[in-house]
């Protein structure tokens, strides 16, 4: 297989403006159809059309891209089509040092990029049999819920967004914002913070950091509470989302849903209580649910959780201990040969991680199940029967980010 | 297909050319009128052909300068928009244009003209450059029966609002020439939801106003502007508030603005029928957008908040403080009023410069100048602005119709800010099941009333 | 704690903490159980460490051992975590990992028995509707063919794309140009694509006569 010859076109050649033919954009792929749901979804009833959202579009959260079967307004079915954010992380992983992989895991929930670094350092410190100082425990608890909460609050203006208000997602970036520049103050990055290390964190609490934390606390929940008053009850707002892509217990069970989608439907299941890791035993927090399992419901629990999670920090500040913030361990790191899964409770959902180590300074297998790539199933078994409009809605409630789901 | 030479030439050339081929061609028809004696005959020729047809003339002159005035309007109400969303936003908006960024949508126009013109592969093109210039006429010529202040207006017709609804229903046409000739499966899905919602609301659009309409007796815009002249209390909403309510809504959505703003929706569809569309092209839908947002906003003004009449009819109050059209008699002044003109202007610009040119160190003298230059002119206009409103109706009239219609082209500006959108579905039961009978039971009870009324006085 | 995921269900007391460490924390009771419930189908006794109960199964028993583990009132996994295909540089694996409301431990299954040249794997998609995308990159990723996944295609990779990117003998295609006979898997004949000419109707002709 050679590459294809690129061919330099002048303005001086004459079939520079020959009309191209208008079947290249048929939406028909020109293969065969590879599978029985490719044929099924391909193949054309009288009155339906295909239509394509994306990659580039502004609201599909990322480079996706969804075909529709639409019949008119109504869609018929749904196709989506990922791997325009394939990066190869885990190929790369298996090439690079146990330290590196952080760097690497870290623009996979780039919204949420402190639980997207810490999964694979909870992997290789339980192959390492390392105990993380308390200290450093407690304050990645920290820098987690503090992400946790500047994601949902740019869920919740996403959403609006989506759904065209727009102004709820300025209000969103604001909080988002403030919590960032606290963050940058603490880890010296705004987005891709590469602060959890293996053995603890990367650098201690500073004084910047606390003066910027304390002043947030003061206002912060009563300011998102405040800012989302515009559309909790706004008739519009609701009207478009509730009772939308609304899913059952044992629906979100068989598609595997974790994090707020399956909370909203009534499951309380969180990592951080039904398989507690760092110190969240410690910590007394709810595990907010909710029972409709449509999009308002989801939208609501991101409110839910914000406040639980201010909760959650304002216990850590008042029982963070002294000491050290990172374990003594050996530069190279050969963790023992064996396997290991670790997750967390990352904003979108379950995040794993399942590594596999031969006894080298390189993962042998670093598989990373991100809840976005399930999560984001769910939008052709929902879909169907909606409108064109209603799928930005559900896509937008699912909360997917297209880093993770293409990894 | 592009011209290679005049793909060839440069910006300065493609100005210069053009100048040029029309210099030339304007010398030799001058040259050849002076030669063959038509010339000297030729200006009271044209004097004698305008003075027989002054209607027509009359007519010419109003359509230019009310077309020339959408331009202008069209640009303020985009930097309205840009700047209340911004604050609304808790953000600035436009700031470097200009102070406080009112340049703004001026350089917007400049750079859409600059943009690559194409059309895309497939597009069918004569549809598809005519599109826009469908939806700008729709827009434009609804301003034709507006009526700004008294004996201001475009054309006075008996059958206003008819003409009204009758050239606003040609946009759908342009939004369905746009979608369907792009060739772009978003196109039409945006054409086709434009369709559907723009003839949906027409109906509680017009139904509303036909109650306005048996109030006043009669379908003429400025007739319905003098009934409701004296006091506040006058106006129509007060007599017709369901009407105003249910024509407030059809007309947000039939300007195809937030919460109705579907066809250009652009986190669904991209930009719905305009999405093949770049530079000038989309400029003039932009531009019939807001235009259309001014017209909507000045039509609820003129239908039920009275059009430019003051709230209350202080005319009593300003003839007994002296202001009337002769009370300031500048020609008495003589020779003095010379003097003053060539003294005051300098005296007071040094005067304004100074201020400025203490308090802002950075400034040099001559820029503190100019800009004492511009106060004076602001309080020289600001003044002038103020006697001719005292002095002449048509002015006073004038600021508050502009003042109202402002009012509400703020109050779109703000649902854009606030709301979120509505979906197909939601739009159409709403204008079919709850708008519709409204209007129907609003005329009902209106025909009703005036009935009782009139049994009951006569 | 019995019930499972989808009926009454109380979160865990919040006291019960998990170490990183060590391997004496594991749920025997879970372990006993599952091998009585599923004895003739385990390789290897029921092993694991720190909080992450670990069995061994032979590809062809797996869809019996996920049924029973998923249905049997004792065991109840209902929580499909994770898919995922591996690449041990001698065979193929597939590991799933589980979770139930009836133990702390993560469940992981790793399904032994796949060779590398034709690895086949039963699908839980009968089981998990969910888990159809991730076996779908564990087939782009590694070739491994999912029989009963009705929607087995490329999902990250372009789909005339002609190698397994996760494999241990991976070779990017123009490294495979310079090295005949090697790094292209004969297994994934991916069709040529039709040439861009002509009306749909020439293409819908042309997908029939290739079909």
């Amino acid at each position: 297989m050679t590459a294809p010859e690129t061919k330099v076109r002048s303005l001086d050649d004459p079939t520079m403006f020959v009309d191209t033919p208008a079947t290249i954009y048929d939406a028909i792929p020109p293969y065969p159809p590879r599978t029985e749901r490719e044929a099924e979804f391909y193949t054309l009833r009288d009155g339906e059309m295909l239509i394509n959202i994306g990659p580039q579009h502004p609201s599909t959260h990322g480079v996706l891209r969804v075909v529709l079967k639409i019949d008119g307004e109504r869609i018929v079915d749904l196709d989506p089509v990922l791997g325009y954010l394939h990066r190869g992380v885990e190929k790369i992983c298996e090439n690079s040092d146990w330290h590196m992989v952080i760097s690497h895991c870290d623009p996979l929930e780039y919204i949420a990029s402190m639980f997207s670094e810490y999964v694979p350092v909870l992997a290789a410190e339980k192959l390492l049999d390392v105990t993380v100082p308390r200290r450093a425990d407690y304050i990645r608890v920290l820098a987690c819920e503090l992400n946790r909460i500047s994601s949902h609050a740019l869920f919740m203006g996403w959403l609006a967004l989506d759904l065209g208000g727009i102004t709820p997602i300025l209000y969103g970036f604001l909080e988002r914002d403030e919590i960032v520049e606290m963050l940058a103050a603490l880890t010296g990055q705004r987005l891709l913070f590469n602060y959890m290390r293996i053995g603890g964190v990367n650098g201690d609490l500073n004084h910047e950091f606390m003066s910027r934390l304390g002043d947030w606390m003061s206002h912060a929940l009563r300011r998102i509470e405040d800012s989302m008053t515009l559309i909790n009850s706004n008739e519009i707002f609701v009207g478009r989302t509730r009772g939308l892509g609304r899913i059952d217990r044992q629906t979100a069970l068989r598609m595997c849903l974790t994090g707020p989608p399956l909370r909203a439907t009534g499951i309380p299941y969180d990592v951080r209580r039904a398989h507690p890791y760092s110190v969240y035993p410690e910590l007394e927090f709810e595990i907010p649910t909710r029972e409709e399992g449509d999009s308002y419901a989801r939208y609501l629990l991101h409110l839910d959780e914000i406040k639980q999670s201010v909760h959650i920090i304002d216990q850590v500040l008042h029982r963070i201990p002294d000491g050290p913030i990172m374990a003594k361990l050996p530069r190279l790191l050969r963790p023992r040969p064996g396997r290991a899964w670790a997750a967390i409770e990352s904003p979108r959902g379950q995040y794993g991680v399942y590594a596999m180590s031969d006894g080298t300074d390189q993962p042998f297998r670093l598989r990373i199940h991100d809840p976005s790539f399930f999560n984001l199933q769910s939008v052709g078994l929902l879909s169907p029967g909606h409108l064109i409009a209603d799928i930005m809605a559900i896509m937008a409630s699912l909360d997917p980010i297209m880093g993770g789901v293409d990894k | 297909m592009v011209s290679r030479p005049w793909q060839r030439l440069s910006p300065a050339g493609r100005v210069l050319l053009p100048l040029g081929v029309v210099a030339g061609g304007l010398g030799v028809v001058f040259l050849g009128g002076v030669s063959s004696g038509i010339l000297p005959n030729l200006w009271s020729w044209v004097y004698e052909a305008l003075s027989d047809n002054l209607p027509l003339l009359r007519f010419v002159v109003a359509a230019t300068a009310v077309l020339l005035f959408t331009v202008p309007t069209a640009f303020v109400i985009i930097y309205l928009e840009m700047k209340v969303i911004a604050l609304q936003n808790l953000r600035l908006g436009p700031n470097r244009q200009g102070p406080w960024g009112v340049l703004a949508s001026t350089l917007h126009g400049f750079k859409v003209l600059a943009k690559e013109d194409f059309t895309p592969t497939g597009a069918d093109v004569p549809v598809f450059t005519l599109a826009p210039v469908v939806v700008y006429l729709a827009s434009v010529m609804s301003f034709l029966v507006i009526p700004f202040a008294p004996g201001l207006f475009a054309q006075d017709m008996n059958l206003a609002l008819l003409y009204f609804f009758a050239v606003g229903g040609l946009g759908v046409v342009g939004l369905m020439m746009a979608g369907w000739s792009s060739f772009n499966k978003y196109s039409l899905l945006g054409a086709l939801r434009a369709a559907a919602q723009i003839i949906s609301y027409e109906i509680p659009l017009t139904l509303s106003v036909v109650g306005v309409v048996m109030l006043a007796g009669t379908l003429s815009l400025n007739t319905i502007v003098h009934q409701q002249s004296g006091s506040f209390l006058d106006w129509y909403v007060f007599r017709q508030p369901l009407a105003a309510v249910i024509f407030f809504i059809a007309a947000t959505a039939e300007g195809n603005r937030t919460p109705f703003d579907l066809t250009e929706a652009d986190s669904e569809i991209v930009a719905g029928f305009a999405t093949e569309y770049s530079g000038m092209r989309f400029g003039f839908f932009f531009f019939a957008e807001y235009v259309n947002v001014f017209i909507l906003s000045a039509l609820t003004v003129t239908l039920f908040l009275g059009g430019w009449n003051a709230p209350l009819d202080l005319t009593p109050v300003w003839q007994a403080l002296g202001a009337h059209p002769g009370a300031i008699d500048l020609g008495g002044l003589g020779v003095g009023l010379l003097i003053a003109l060539l003294v005051v202007p300098p005296i007071l610009t040094v005067l304004l410069a100074l201020p400025f040119w203490m308090l802002f160190t950075r400034l040099r003298f001559w820029q503190a100048l100019g800009i004492g230059f511009l106060c004076f002119n602001a309080l020289v206009g600001a003044a002038v602005l103020i006697w001719a409103a005292f002095s002449f109706d048509a002015v006073m009239g004038l600021l508050w119709f502009l003042g109202k219609t402002y009012v509400f082209v703020v109050i779109f500006v703000w649902m854009r800010a606030t709301l979120p959108r509505v979906r197909i579905d939601q739009l159409m039961g709403f204008a079919w099941k709850w708008l519709l009978p409204a209007s129907l039971a609003n005329l009902f009870v209106t025909a009703l009333a005036i009935l009782v009324i009139a049994q009951v006085r006569g | 704690m019995a019930t499972g995921l989808s009926g009454a269900w109380a979160p865990p007391c919040p006291q019960a903490s998990r170490s990183t460490e060590g391997g004496s924390d594991l749920d025997r009771a879970l372990a006993r159980r599952l091998q009585t419930a599923l004895a003739g189908h385990l390789r290897a006794p029921v092993g694991g460490r720190g909080d992450t109960t670990e069995i061994l199964v032979d590809v062809a028993n797996v869809a019996d051992v996920m049924r029973t583990i998923h249905d049997d009132p004792g065991l109840r996994f209902e929580l499909l975590a994770d898919l995922c295909g591996v690449d041990t540089s001698t065979a193929m694996e597939v590991v799933y990992h589980l979770w139930s409301a009836g133990s702390h431990d993560w469940l992981r299954v790793v399904t032994t028995g796949l060779s590398r040249e034709d690895p086949r794997a039963p699908s839980v998609t009968f089981l998990w509707r969910g888990a159809e995308w991730a076996e779908r990159e564990a087939y782009d990723m590694f070739g491994i063919v999912f029989e009963g996944n009705r929607d087995l295609r490329r999902i990250y990779m372009p789909p005339d794309y002609r190698s397994f990117p996760l494999r241990k003998d991976f070779l990017l295609p123009d490294d495979a140009s310079r090295s005949p006979g090697e790094g292209v898997r004969p297994m994934e004949a991916a069709p040529e694509p039709a040439v861009l000419t002509g009306t749909p109707a020439d293409l819908r002709h042309a997908r029939e006569a290739a079909r």
